[in-house]
């Protein structure tokens, strides 16, 4: 069985009449980099918040390094061995930069001097400038620099690229990868961005409206989803029940297009069966495998 | 390191309630520099000076509420509900998520940054009194420092209360809606002190005027303690609406 850093169950969660969160359960190994994705609204940053304790879910258990999030003392534990960036990147605006170090750096026992030093240097971020005088992507930069100095074991990033240009976009990415490669650190993130996710996760998780909808390693998911295209002979009709495993079915006149996230090849061979049909087979994108789910959900 | 956050937060307010307070002190000189009696005057004299003094000492009483009402409204928020303006009913919480995610309870959180207002706006209370004493010639004259100190000690007492209750609006609250209520709430307990004829006991506003030390020359120890407790009351209930808060 797989150590999790991360698990809930049935997690729910309401704004007035608005469902958040819809029975969410969420799997995160340890040492994982794990994407997760989702529309705006689906419910990324509520299940981060409810994780961080800044928001009390209505039912179902949510719990990190094994300690339940909703136990106020005990939670403390948990933000001890944790690195966090914000979604809105906020910090003090009364604080220069060196100052908000000086006062993030005594919370955490294991905080790593080495790379405050190294991000300073390489996010070009100047100690005396006072944080409101920071553009967007400034901030990000040393939001990360905070939580990753901390020396945790789980870094939760609420999309950390975000207002970040190509070129950090770029560094900041290396630097995720090399710090979970180095320091057998779990890095949770949500991100609209796909292809960094493709990028870097290892393992990734789907939520639509509340709910997970695909959760596992990557590889395996781009191993077992294909793509299915299958052009029908002149009389040829598709099967109205295709094998388990088929997510969805597309038809364009005589081109049929199936999804599948399983069982592909008893899918392949069921198409094979009908009179004249050419079957062929391709390997999808996560851009695709998520499409696919938000769409059809 | 939630005291630096804390000082960093207010040190500017606590210039500007200081420097406010010079200002009133200055004025308070000016207005009270003649009416030290002349030894040698008549008993009409002087006991037109004494109602004269009562009168003037009464509003120095009340003028000296207004910068501990501005210490309340100022010092007590600021950096409880650090979100922008206006933004948290919008769901916007500012730099708070970034507290909230550190290792430190909401208790935590709460306690420090209230006892670090609660200090400076204690140092204003002081500074007042101290200042009062110096400049103001009658305060010298008809008051001995004993009476002076506990007068200190009465306000200090009864502006915690009113320092805790802005302290708990400061938990749901925008920064200026804090602020305005802070001052309404004041507002309020004058006008409940000069129109519900409260008992003695419990008048906060009157303990801090007529009934003060200086003016009454009895330490009005039941309505102190009837602040505190009330102002303990205001911490145990924003300490809850903060540990129950979602942001």
């Amino acid at each position: 069985m797989t150590d999790l850093i991360i698990e809930t169950s049935q997690l729910t969660k309401s704004f007035k009449d608005k469902h958040a969160l819809r029975g969410l359960d969420l799997r995160v190994p340890t040492g994982s980099i794990f994407g997760f994705l989702g529309r705006n609204g689906a419910g990324k940053t509520t299940t981060i918040k409810t994780l961080m304790g800044l928001l009390h879910s209505d039912s179902g258990s949510a719990q990190v390094f094994g300690i339940p999030v909703a136990d106020a003392d005990r939670a403390i534990q948990i933000r001890r061995r944790i690195g966090f960036v914000t979604e809105d990147k906020e910090l003090y605006p009364y604080m220069t930069v060196g100052q908000i170090i000086a006062f993030t750096r005594p919370f955490f026992p294991k905080w790593r001097a080495d790379l405050e030093r190294r991000y300073l240097d390489m996010f070009e971020l100047p100690p005396k400038q006072r944080i409101p005088c920071l553009s967007k992507g400034m901030r990000s930069k040393l939001m990360l620099l905070l939580a990753i100095c901390r020396g945790a074991d789980l870094l939760i990033l609420d999309e950390p690229t975000d207002g970040l240009d190509p070129a950090a976009i770029e560094d900041v990415l290396r630097e995720l990868v090399a710090i979970a490669a180095s320091s057998e650190v779990t890095m949770f993130f949500s991100s609209h961005q796909l292809s960094e996710v493709d990028r870097i996760a290892d393992h990734i998780g789907i939520i639509d409206r509340g709910k997970m909808i695909v959760t596992g390693s990557l590889d395996d998911l781009k191993a077992n989803y294909q793509r299915l295209q299958i052009v029908l002979g002149d009389s040829a009709q598709p099967p109205t029940r295709w094998p388990e495993g088929v997510e969805s079915v597309r038809q364009e006149g005589r081109v049929v297009s199936l999804l599948a996230s399983h069982n592909a090849d008893a899918i392949a061979a069921e198409a094979h069966s009908i009179p004249g049909a050419t079957v062929e087979q391709f390997p999808v994108t996560l851009k695709e495998i998520f499409l696919e789910h938000v769409r059809s959900n | 390191m939630l005291w630096y956050k804390g000082w960093l937060e207010t040190r500017f307010r606590l210039l500007f309630v200081l420097g406010m307070t010079a200002f009133l002190l200055s004025l308070q000189r000016s207005i009270h520099i003649n009416t030290v009696p002349s030894p040698h005057a008549g008993a009409a004299v002087l006991s037109a000076t004494k109602r004269a003094n009562e009168i003037i000492l009464g509003s120095i009483t009340f003028a000296e509420a207004i910068p501990l009402i501005m210490v309340c409204a100022m010092l007590a928020g600021a950096g409880i509900a650090t979100q922008p303006s206006f933004q948290a009913s919008k769901g916007v919480h500012g730099s708070s998520l970034f507290t909230c995610s550190l290792p430190a309870s909401r208790l935590r959180l709460l306690t420090v940054r209230a006892t670090v207002g609660w200090l400076e706006s204690m140092l204003v209370i002081v500074f007042l009194c101290t200042g009062s004493w110096f400049l103001s010639p009658l305060l010298s004259t008809v008051t001995t420092p004993l009476a002076m100190a506990q007068y200190a000690a009465t306000l200090i007492a009864c502006g915690s209360m009113l320092y805790c209750l802005s302290v708990l609006l400061a938990t749901f609250l925008d920064d200026q809606w804090r602020t305005w209520g802070t001052m309404l709430a004041a507002g309020a307990m004058y006008w409940i002190s000069h129109h519900a004829s409260l008992p003695a006991a419990i008048d906060v506003v009157q303990a801090v005027g007529k009934g003060s030390p200086i003016i009454a020359h009895t330490v009005p120890w039941s309505a102190m303690a009837f602040a505190v407790v009330l102002a303990a009351a205001f911490f145990f209930a924003a300490l809850k609406v903060v540990q129950s808060r979602e942001y």
